[in-house]
């Protein structure tokens, strides 16, 4: 077949997302109009303006997707748009105006799984690279605000199938991230402050217990145990170790002082959070940022044997992670692991990979019907 | 049904007394879930939804990022909503609770304080106070 060029759209959460990318092999365009700066002042993604920004963001993104990749609405092969999980109302504005776009175009519309566009980011990464053979079992960890976990991923013929072998049972990682952040008075997206931050303070200062669950399974439950091995993770719990650390150590002062300095700088930079921070709070986020990545590693690996993976993806906002990334890199290696990323435009939500994950299914004629609409708690479902 | 309270010594006990919590919370119900972050609001949710039948344990997580989960049991349909972020009545009116609350609706509100509406609405309210490193005080306040 010649070249197919899918148009995606992503509206998930906080970024409204279009690209074009041509065969699920090569991104011709990618725009992300992000919602950081709206969200901002309230410490996290607020529902009814994500809605709003969505919906004024939605045409110059796609516009400018199109115009990007020298495409036009007529010369797109079909659409593709994420169809949960996520904020019910933000979707809902990609969902409605792909449907419109299709129907007017009389193109075909595929719907996607965001987890599954942030498995196929990884595939797109290392196609646009030349590599297109990958071993399989994949093991994907899908890592970011609202989401931590593991996929055995498998190509069955053109479509793919993906078995959940793991997730948080309580906060997702990049919650724990944001949620520290603002305990600590740093602001939002707490993710890359705190990695940026991290490399300023003694990752060993602060000792946090193991991030084991909390609660046993219990054995007397209605539904019979799964065979397979699970590797759940929970991150509630360092969360209130942090906020312990903080109430034992009488930082609440030097918090709401640094909140304030924050609030009153337009764009505060790595420098004005280093000013801000006295030692005590970089330790603490250095040593928080280490437990949280060698858990996320030593768990990940932990399933990579248990299934006999060949090939490990690591993907999600939280992927950007710098240590994240160079923990996996390192200790992957030792074990002979080949560990694939996304790049950073293509970890973080975009519509590239939505349009990415699009083309098998188109493919296969796997196309939405008329009738569908957001699923605000999709799971991706096993083939 | 007054006031009672109920202390725990571990999460695993939290979940038991939500399940048996769950007898005296026939929908629908609007219940506010007060505490601080990991005083154990949703591992007394964990317990609930499983007192239902609308989830098991383990696949209860916290709604922080998403806001509106949504347990659907045999007879009761279990939202677990987390106001942690929403910071106005504007934005609260947009999410649309007063159209989740149905007949075998039972809606478990975190940080629903905060908005004196849902204080006036509320059947029931939940504290959850820290007392040690796992032991818990749960006061349990009806109309």
């Amino acid at each position: 077949m010649s070249s197919v060029h899918i148009l995606g759209i992503e509206s998930s959460c906080d970024e409204t997302g279009a690209a074009v990318v041509r065969s699920g092999e090569q991104v011709v365009s990618n725009v992300v109009f992000s919602q950081i700066a709206t969200h901002q002042p309230y410490g996290g993604v607020v529902p009814e303006l994500a809605s709003r920004e969505h919906l004024r963001a939605i045409v110059p993104v796609v516009r400018k997707a199109l115009a990007d990749a020298g495409q036009s609405y007529q010369s797109l092969d079909a659409l593709a748009v994420t169809q949960g999980p996520g904020l019910a109302g933000a979707l809902l504005v990609g969902i409605s105006y792909a449907k419109a776009l299709g129907f007017a175009l009389d193109k075909p519309l595929i719907a996607v799984n965001h987890l599954e566009g942030h498995i196929h980011a990884v595939l797109l990464e290392e196609r646009q690279k030349g590599h297109h053979e990958v071993g399989f079992p994949v093991l994907a960890l899908v890592v970011s605000g609202g989401h931590t976990h593991l996929y055995l991923a498998e190509q069955k013929g053109q479509g793919w199938s993906y078995q959940n072998v793991g997730h948080t049972r309580d906060d997702a990682a990049g919650e724990a991230f944001d949620k520290v952040a603002k305990l600590l008075g740093l602001g939002y997206p707490g993710g890359p402050i705190i990695d940026r931050l991290s490399t300023h303070g003694d990752s060993d200062k602060v000792k946090f217990p193991p991030l084991q669950i909390k609660h046993r399974d219990r054995k007397d439950r209605d539904q019979p145990q799964e065979e397979r091995p699970r590797f759940d993770f929970s991150y509630s719990g360092i969360k209130t170790a942090a906020l312990r650390y903080v109430e034992t150590h009488k930082m609440q002062e030097h918090i709401e002082a640094r909140r304030k300095a924050l609030a009153a700088i337009v764009r505060p930079k790595l420098e004005d959070h280093v000013r801000l921070c006295d030692r005590d709070t970089l330790d603490l986020v250095a040593s928080f940022q280490r437990a949280m990545v060698e858990d996320l590693v030593s768990k990940t690996l932990a399933a990579a044997r248990a299934y006999d993976v060949a090939t490990l993806f690591v993907t999600g906002g939280v992927a950007a992670n710098n240590e994240l990334r160079q923990r996996f890199e390192r200790d992957a290696a030792m074990e002979g692991l080949p560990v694939f990323f996304p790049s950073r435009s293509l970890s973080t939500d975009n519509a590239a990979m939505i349009a990415a994950a699009a083309y098998p299914k188109f493919l296969a004629g796997d196309f939405a019907p008329a009738d569908f609409s957001a699923e605000a708690g999709l799971a991706l479902k096993e083939a | 049904m007054g006031t009672r309270e109920v202390i725990t010594h571990s999460p695993e006990e939290t979940i038991t007394f939500g399940r048996t919590l769950a007898e005296t919370l026939a929908p629908p119900k609007l219940v506010l879930l007060r505490g601080e972050l990991g005083a154990g609001k949703t591992t007394l949710v964990k317990g609930i939804a499983e007192g239902f039948h609308a989830a098991r344990e383990e696949d209860v997580t916290s709604p922080t990022f998403t806001l509106v989960h949504e347990y659907r049991g045999p007879q009761v349909t279990v939202y677990h909503i987390d106001l942690y972020r929403v910071d106005t009545a504007r934005e609260l009116e947009t999410l649309g609770l007063d159209d989740l609350l149905a007949h075998e609706s039972l809606l478990l509100i975190e940080w629903g304080e905060k908005f004196p509406r849902l204080q006036l609405e509320r059947d029931v309210e939940i504290a959850l106070e820290r007392m040690g490193e796992s032991q818990r005080r749960i006061l349990i306040t009806g109309r």
